[in-house]
């Protein structure tokens, strides 16, 4: 069995982190996360990340509010049959009103929910190897790997520009 | 703004949250103040009975609906800021989005309350929900007011989501800059937010898509809530041009309102190099273009009325610049459609002090405007009985409206010392990213 473990490179540029991405990816060795103060693009592109599944969470909620608008319109038509200006019980016309909002309503509830669960948050603990300079002005890629390439792989991190590289718990 | 660095930002930004002096807490001490008052009234008004109200048939909608419409209004531009040019790439609007956005909801929720308050028993609130009862009563779904219940709930949940969705990244910021009970309680808000490649993929994602779907429904709401008029047909209200002047007079009486807000918070802040005098300029220019349609809605509610042949249309529209409510009415063209034309000259969009003075004058003619849209309408309707009726609001009202106003700007100012007024991440976004090799 090979003994897993985790560094954390901390970077002060964006195009030193970038480059030892380049190389981890090369070399095959499992990036975990990268952490920035704001979002850095060529970060995903470098880790071929897919785009977000959050989209079809948003698309689901959309659709449940569509459906629910147009439900709740027509069942209290049904249910108080009272005549509105001489139009239908159920008129659809004002329906589209109530469809739309309880179609952004459900879109934004189920887009912030899709957000939560891909991003795992809520945690209400924090990884100890999570530097707090990450959120001012350090970036930090943090690596598994095997116990035999520690070695190597605190090298890439360090030639490539890394201020500092420790171990992860 | 270029020259700063991430950590000025953090200092910059951080520096507002410290503990507060003697003028802040004497005027959040007067907005509580305020708000104490108001409360009493609304307790004195529940006590005695509806009858304290200026509210009475024929004018049956008073300053309750009059504020009710102007902090909706007030609201909009928070959601063109954070929203609409988010989408347009507007990058001057990041340093205010989080301010507006705050107004936003703060606007939106002091709005919300005004209904309650009108309702008079507003301990049975709950009979408006649609849930099996024995009356066997349900509400109306082909009713405006139903629909504007729906948008305005829709609109208050939605920038509450889409504000805090955005401060996520920025709490985790203070959290990491704090110790104690702070640190603990920041942490707590900011959902144990790392900044990992993944959080940024998912919560990038999440706030396109908020801003996508807030654009539509800012110019629903304001248009639901100019349907509470236009779908009667009382003249002066029944008209198809009601949407689009609701949601760009909304416009223009939020930016005003943004203004109004942001020069004192830049001042007592120094803020000065964050929220540049471009980017209040840039306000001021979008104010030129929402008074130009507001200006052009007002012709062509004169236009309509005349040529239409509509005889009750045209009398109303003819009694509302000349009758009993010609001084607000005046006052609406002047501080709307006239006053904000002085940005067209550079000098006063630019100098702090006319930037100022003519919101201020912006904000009080777009109270005044639906001061005018809802009694003058109402006091010249087809029943000759109503004509020529005069609204004056009781000491009771004026109390409660001065109430939310206090509320308003209450949370404003422990917004400004509790949270970030300035978007952290955002502002870092602008910036060039720390590289080794420029």
């Amino acid at each position: 069995m090979i003994d897993n473990d985790r560094l954390i490179g901390i970077f002060a540029y964006r195009d030193c982190l970038q480059a030892a991405l380049k190389v981890l990816r090369e070399k095959g060795v499992d990036i975990q996360a990268v952490y920035s103060p704001v979002p850095l693009h060529e970060v995903e592109e470098t880790l071929s990340a897919k785009p977000s599944s959050v989209r079809y969470f948003t698309l689901t909620g959309a659709l449940l509010g569509i459906v629910a608008g147009i439900f709740l319109s027509v069942y209290t038509s049904l249910q108080w049959k009272f005549i509105v200006g001489g139009k239908p019980i159920v008129s659809y016309v004002p329906m589209v009103i109530v469809a739309f909002e309880f179609c952004i309503l459900l879109a934004i509830v189920f887009n912030l929910l899709g957000m939560l669960i891909n991003s795992r948050l809520p945690r209400f603990s924090i990884p100890t190897h999570y530097d707090t300079r990450f959120t001012g002005d350090r970036f930090g890629i943090l690596v598994q790997c095997a116990e035999s390439e520690r070695e190597t792989v605190a090298a890439i991190l360090k030639k490539s520009g890394a201020e500092e590289v420790r171990h992860a718990t | 703004m270029k020259d700063l660095s991430y950590t000025d930002i953090n200092q910059k930004v951080m520096s507002g949250m410290a503990p507060p002096g003697r003028v802040y807490l004497f005027f959040l001490a007067s907005c509580f103040l305020g708000i104490v008052y108001g409360a009493l009234c609304w307790a004195y008004q529940i006590s005695t009975g509806m009858g304290v109200e200026g509210i009475k048939h024929p004018m049956v909608w008073g300053t309750y609906l009059i504020n009710f419409v102007f902090w909706v209004g007030i609201a909009h531009s928070g959601t063109l800021i954070s929203a609409i040019l988010f989408l347009f790439r507007a990058s001057w609007r990041t340093p205010i989005a989080r301010s507006a956005e705050a107004m936003t909801v703060f606007a939106v929720a002091t709005a919300g309350l005004f209904p309650f308050i009108h309702l008079g028993r507003v301990w049975i609130v709950y009979w408006i929900l649609p849930y099996p009862n024995q009356r066997n009563l349900w509400p109306n779904f082909q009713s405006p007011l139903v629909f504007d219940v729906i948008a305005i709930s829709t609109y208050l949940l939605v920038s509450a989501l889409f504000w805090y969705t955005g401060l996520i990244p920025d709490l985790a910021v203070i959290r990491d800059n704090t110790r104690g009970i702070k640190h603990r309680v920041y942490k707590f808000f900011s959902l144990g937010w790392l900044g990992s490649h993944n959080q940024w993929r998912h919560h990038g994602a999440a706030y396109l898509f908020f801003a996508a779907l807030a654009t539509p429904l800012v110019i629903s709401v304001h248009s639901v809530v100019s349907w509470d008029f236009a779908l009667s047909i009382v003249p002066g209200w029944h008209s198809t041009i009601f949407a689009p002047y609701f949601v760009a007079g909304a416009i223009h009486s939020g930016l005003a309102m943004v203004i109004t807000l942001l020069i004192p918070l830049r001042r007592i802040y120094r803020f000065e190099n964050l929220i540049t005098t471009r980017i209040l300029e840039n306000l001021a220019k979008t104010i030129i273009l929402t008074s130009l349609i507001v200006s052009y809605s007002y012709g062509i509610e004169y236009f309509m009325a005349w040529y239409s042949g509509n005889m009750a249309e045209r009398d109303t529209f003819i009694w509302r610049a000349i009758g009993n409510y010609a001084p607000q009415f005046w006052i609406m063209i002047i501080c709307n459609s006239i006053v904000p034309l002085g940005f067209c000259f550079k000098k006063l969009r630019t100098n702090l002090v006319s930037l100022f003075i003519i919101c201020l004058l912006v904000n009080l003619g777009m109270w005044f405007e639906r001061y005018v849209i809802i009694l003058s309408s109402i006091a010249h309707e087809f029943d000759p009985y109503s004509w020529g009726s005069v609204y004056r609001p009781t000491w009771v009202e004026l109390g409660i409206m001065l109430g939310s106003f206090s509320l308003f700007f209450f949370f404003f100012l422990l917004f400004v010392k509790f949270l970030p007024a300035v978007s952290i991440t955002e502002v870092k976004e602008t910036l060039k990213t720390p590289a080794r090799t420029p």
